[in-house]
């Protein structure tokens, strides 16, 4: 074999051991997360409500909006309704099971601005040390103090305003655009913080000043070496953020933020709070997306420090 | 020795809220047009009368040092201006020294000022109160279970503090309301004081605010509970395997010495630090469970003058939630700072 | 010596203390008898420290040697019971002027801790706790056990940090603000400050530089005769005890493998392994270009080999090495031996050829230490190295 082929060769052959590695090491987190029983449960429970988002058609039927509603106004639960119905005579479990697409689906696009912003400034951060590092860090503590949820508050209207309300930016209406930018631009802080300390201890390692000795660029080495080791930290993050944004998304929603036609939880939370339900005890009302909320947020939490404990490698070490 | 690390945390404040306040000013001003739109809502007004009033309000002064405008085309970037301090930003800085916040649109004009530091205190109250109660309560149970592990009450103990952890504020607060006021009736339902009650002695009038308070504080006491107990049990678990404890013992101390001399000292740094990361959360909580239970605070002033559009309102909102976050951490990192002597070096 | 000048030389020697009430006046300071420990772990149990005798008399100082992970450490901890929760003492005698501590409760062995022995333990970044000022640490224990007012004991902790060589204005500093040496210093000062009779260093040098080690043996060794203190010192460094000590004892996989008087057992080691471990030792002087190592570990102590637990290592294993446990015999020059070689006291004393040579291949001015290279990982990656690509 020629100089050249064999290199090709022998560079597929490495690419392809690469591949391997990453197929075993995946496979050794995956037994191990097995043995977690409440990682495990989370993702079971984490399965049950995405199958409600993809497919409530076929749960519960079409999605009783105000015109169609199929009961008495607020009826406790009974075999026909089984979670009771509205202040509209609208069934809850329906409402509860469409609401699911809209509050995991923002909670998962806003989850995507977090993660990103946060683990671009991480990692530029804790990669390039030094004059950016202090003034990113200074902007990332200013975002942490900050109470971020006011700061949404406020970017929320300014954005409607400016974005022009009941207008629609690639099929998503203005609303759910709104919410879905101000959690993503109000929580990447502390993602930031995690990805950028982890990256600081990546960049002393051996094999970055190796890299560096052979000439390869800054970018380069960023994306080869450092964001495959990060990867790992970042989705155990991730998972920890969506969470969180799920709650978020749920309080702004619950202030009036939300949107009215495609209510997520917190949208129904905020219904119930302004039909006077606490008032009058129609618990079935306030309950129901309360626990949907409390499960989904819960299993996303257990998951998360499950995937934690073994990817960190601070705490994989304890137990 | 400590001073330079106390001088610093305060300029990290002071240089925080400036930015605050500037990212306040141009939020709310660069809302196209708003302003004298809103001000002058309804009222039918001659185009020459409209320039008079923007000039009155300096509306047509520059927005900022460098020469940025708001018209009606929106945003433009026009010149650097002749003099640095002709323009709508110091204005509003000076404005703001007078702690004048501007005017609401929703209290027909009332200051905002006003109504702000009418509505503090029973923010204050409820958040204060809380706050203690989780503290005690939330750092107590986790230094205790830190401290007897293993026991079976340790592992209820986490799983009822993550199922905490995990819900909406306010949604606790909606549920609590639903079980002990709508259906036993054992606490009122919405407010700080009974409406139109008349009170013989302030101790009555105290009783009133207390059973009105007891819900919404339990509520943001519940909250932060989970959370406190959760990260003090880490904590003391961790302090518990460090060689000084060791040495405690070897020393011949007591079990209770040891846990208050050497281990509590050590557990509460990373505690101290938990409690200011939360307060800026702890904004968000009070917002939503004063508008659950109708509590006349900076929270339902919030949520109604984001329904009425009451720019001033939210702006002079956003700046009194904002600075009192940053002060209040300011406060935390002294405290800190004296509890723990690394970082003053 | 002979008995009564023993005695006598007790008599003396103790006289400036105040023994503890159940004190045996003529016992010795410390016999330890059969000692095991064991651990209990997830997947069953450890006995870390097996059937291990040793004496100290007053005024001793007693090294402790071995690889890690020996026992000795334990050992030293399960002297005062400062075991881990999962560490418990299995069987065996721990008699202080008598008194079994191995017997008695947290509470009643309360009265013994510091103030008859205490520690200096490895490591005195994290032994000291990081948010008291150092004096206010070594007045805690005055102050707490011998009841003296703060005001004497601060004076106290003063004079103490004075005595190891630590300036008084430093003493108002916290841990952090104190270099390595100087915190060593202050753990020996807080060591010494309820005057015990018993002092035992773990490791006290091992974390320090050469030149601050010197130093730090050199205030031990003053101390020693100042206060007539008694000295555990455990340490895998042979050059430490040969330098300090008086009597060794050389520990393997939990158990003894011989013990005796520095001079005798550095000059003429009896056992395998005290031989290897010499022998590993690199001489400045000689004109050697190889390094002997011992091949081979440590045994598994959940699962330990029947037998003498060195067998496995050892040029020298015959058959009954496998299957028998050589008892503890005691020379006729004072060295206890516990190997099949010396199972009378009048045995020869066996040289043992180097085990093994790395490197003799090795170009004349090159010292090969390099071991087996391909299970090399960096110290906190899991990724192996070939994962890393230029």
């Amino acid at each position: 074999m020629t100089g050249e082929v064999a290199a090709q060769v022998f560079t597929r052959r490495a690419r392809g051991e690469r591949w391997r590695i990453r197929a075993r090491q995946l496979r050794g987190i995956l037994r191990q997360f097995a043995r977690q029983r409440s990682g495990v449960l989370g993702v079971l429970i984490i399965a049950l409500f995405t199958i409600c988002a993809l497919v409530p058609d076929l749960l519960v039927g079409p999605f009783e909006s105000v015109t169609r509603a199929s009961g008495e106004k607020f009826d406790s639960p009974s075999p026909t309704h089984i979670l009771g119905t509205d202040e509209l005579g609208r069934d809850v479990l329906n409402l509860v099971v469409h609401g699911a697409r809209i509050s995991m689906a923002i909670g998962l696009m806003a989850t995507i601005i977090t993660v990103a912003i946060g683990a671009v400034i991480g990692i530029v951060a804790g990669f390039n040390g030094g004059r950016l590092d202090t003034i990113l860090m200074r902007i990332t503590d200013f975002f942490l103090i900050l109470p971020t949820f006011v700061l949404a508050l406020v970017l929320a209207p300014v954005l409607r305003e400016l974005l022009g309300e009941g207008s629609e930016f690639f099929g998503i209406r203005v609303t759910l655009l709104v919410i879905i930018v101000v959690i993503g631009i109000t929580s990447w802080a502390s993602t930031a913080r995690i990805i950028r300390s982890q990256t600081l201890s990546i960049r002393e390692r051996a094999y970055i000043d190796r890299a560096r000795a052979i000439g390869a660029s800054s970018g380069h080495i960023m994306r080869r070496h450092i964001l495959p080791n990060v990867l790992s930290l970042i989705v155990a993050n991730t998972v920890l953020v969506f969470a969180g944004s799920v709650l978020t998304e749920t309080t702004l929603s619950f202030v009036g933020l939300g949107d009215q036609l495609a209510p997520s939880w917190g949208q129904i939370l905020a219904f119930a709070q302004s039909s006077g339900a606490p008032g009058i005890g129609a618990w079935w009302y306030t309950a129901s997306p309360g626990i949907a909320i409390v499960l989904v947020v819960l299993s996303f939490t257990l998951v998360g420090h499950a995937l934690d404990s073994i990817l960190n490698p601070k705490l994989a070490g304890r137990r | 020795m400590g001073s330079r690390f106390f001088a610093r945390r305060l300029g990290q404040a002071i240089l925080t809220i400036l930015f605050v306040l500037v990212v306040n000013f141009i939020l709310f001003r660069s809302l196209p047009g708003s302003p004298e739109r809103i001000l002058l809502r309804g009222t039918r007004i001659s185009a020459q009368a409209l320039e008079n009033q923007r000039d009155k309000w300096g509306l047509n002064d520059p927005l900022l040092p460098i020469d940025l405008r708001i018209d009606d085309q929106g945003i433009r970037l026009v010149d650097f201006p002749a003099s640095l301090t002709d323009n709508q930003l110091v204005a509003y800085v000076e404005s703001l020294a007078q702690l004048d916040l501007g005017l609401s649109f929703q209290f027909r004009g009332r200051a905002v000022a006003d109504v702000i530091s009418e509505k503090l205190p029973p923010t204050l109250l409820l958040f204060g109160i809380g706050e203690a109660i989780a503290i005690v309560i939330g750092f107590g149970l986790g230094a205790l279970a830190g401290w007897r592990r293993g026991r079976p009450s340790d592992y209820v103990g986490t799983s009822v503090s993550l199922v905490l952890y995990s819900m909406p504020y306010f949604w606790l607060g909606m549920i609590l309301l639903i079980i002990f006021a709508a259906t036993l009736r054992w606490f009122p339902t919405t407010g700080m004081v009974t409406p139109g009650a008349d009170f013989a002695s302030p101790v009555e009038h105290v009783i009133d605010v207390a059973r009105h308070l007891v819900l919404p504080a339990t509520t943001v006491a519940l909250g932060l509970i989970g959370q406190y107990s959760l990260l003090m049990r880490s904590a003391v678990t961790e302090v518990l395997a460090e060689d000084y404890v060791q040495t405690a013992r070897a020393k011949g101390l007591k079990g209770d010495r040891i846990l208050r001399d050497h281990v509590l000292p050590n557990a509460m740094l990373p505690a101290v630090t938990l409690v200011a990361i939360n307060l800026g959360y702890i904004v968000a909580g009070a917002i939503t469970v004063e508008q659950v239970f109708s509590w006349p605070g900076l929270g339902t002033l919030t949520v109604d003058a984001l329904r009425t559009r009451d720019y001033p309102m939210m702006s002079g909102v956003f700046l009194v939630l904002s600075i009192s976050v940053v002060l209040a951490n300011l406060v935390a990192d002294m405290i800190y700072g004296v509890l723990d002597p690394r970082v003053r070096t | 010596m002979s008995a009564e000048a023993d005695a006598l030389a007790r008599i003396v020697r103790r006289a400036g203390r105040t023994l503890p009430k159940l004190a045996d006046p003529s016992a010795p300071l410390l016999q330890v008898t059969d000692l095991s420990v064991r651990f209990t772990l997830a997947q069953g149990h450890l006995t870390a420290v097996d059937g291990v005798s040793f004496r100290l008399d007053d005024g001793e100082a007693l090294g402790i040697a071995g690889e890690s992970g020996c026992g000795k450490t334990t050992t030293a901890l399960s002297l005062l019971q400062l075991l881990p929760s999962n560490g418990r003492i299995r069987s065996g005698r721990v008699e202080l002027y008598g008194i079994d501590l191995a017997q008695k409760s947290e509470a009643a062995l309360a009265r013994y801790r510091w103030r008859e022995i205490s520690i200096v333990f490895q490591g005195a970044m994290n032994a000291l706790n990081p948010v008291i000022r150092v004096r206010d640490q070594i007045a805690e224990p005055i102050v707490i056990r011998l009841g003296v007012s703060e005001e004497s004991a601060r004076r106290r902790a003063l004079e103490l940090l004075d005595l190891v060589g630590i300036p008084t204005q430093r003493g108002g500093a916290y841990p952090h603000e104190l270099s390595g040496g100087m915190r060593q210093r202050a753990m020996i000062a807080m060591a010494l400050a309820c005057n015990p009779a018993i002092v035992i260093g773990d490791e006290p040098t091992t974390a320090l530089d050469v030149m601050v080690q010197a130093q730090i043996l050199a205030l031990l060794e003053s101390l020693r005769w100042e206060l007539g203190l008694s000295l555990i010192l455990i340490t895998h460094d042979l050059s430490v005890i040969a330098e300090t000590c008086d009597k060794v004892l050389i520990m393997y996989a939990g158990r003894v493998a011989e013990e005796g008087p520095v001079s005798r057992v550095f000059t003429a080691p009896r056992h395998p392994y005290t031989q290897a471990l010499l022998r590993a030792f690199p001489n400045i002087r000689a004109d050697r270009r190889t390094l002997d190592v011992i091949p081979g570990n440590l045994p598994d102590l959940r699962d330990p080999p029947p037998g003498c637990r060195f067998a496995p290592r050892c040029t020298f294993a015959m058959d009954v090495c496998r299957v028998v446990t050589p008892p503890e015999v005691t020379m006729a020059d004072g060295v206890r031996v516990a190997c099949h070689l010396y199972p009378t006291p009048d045995a020869a004393v066996v040289e043992a050829p180097p085990i093994a040579q790395v490197g003799a291949d090795a170009p004349d001015d090159d010292v090969d230490l390099s071991a087996d290279n391909s299970n090399l990982r960096d110290a906190d990656d899991d990724t192996p190295a070939d994962e890393v690509q230029p």
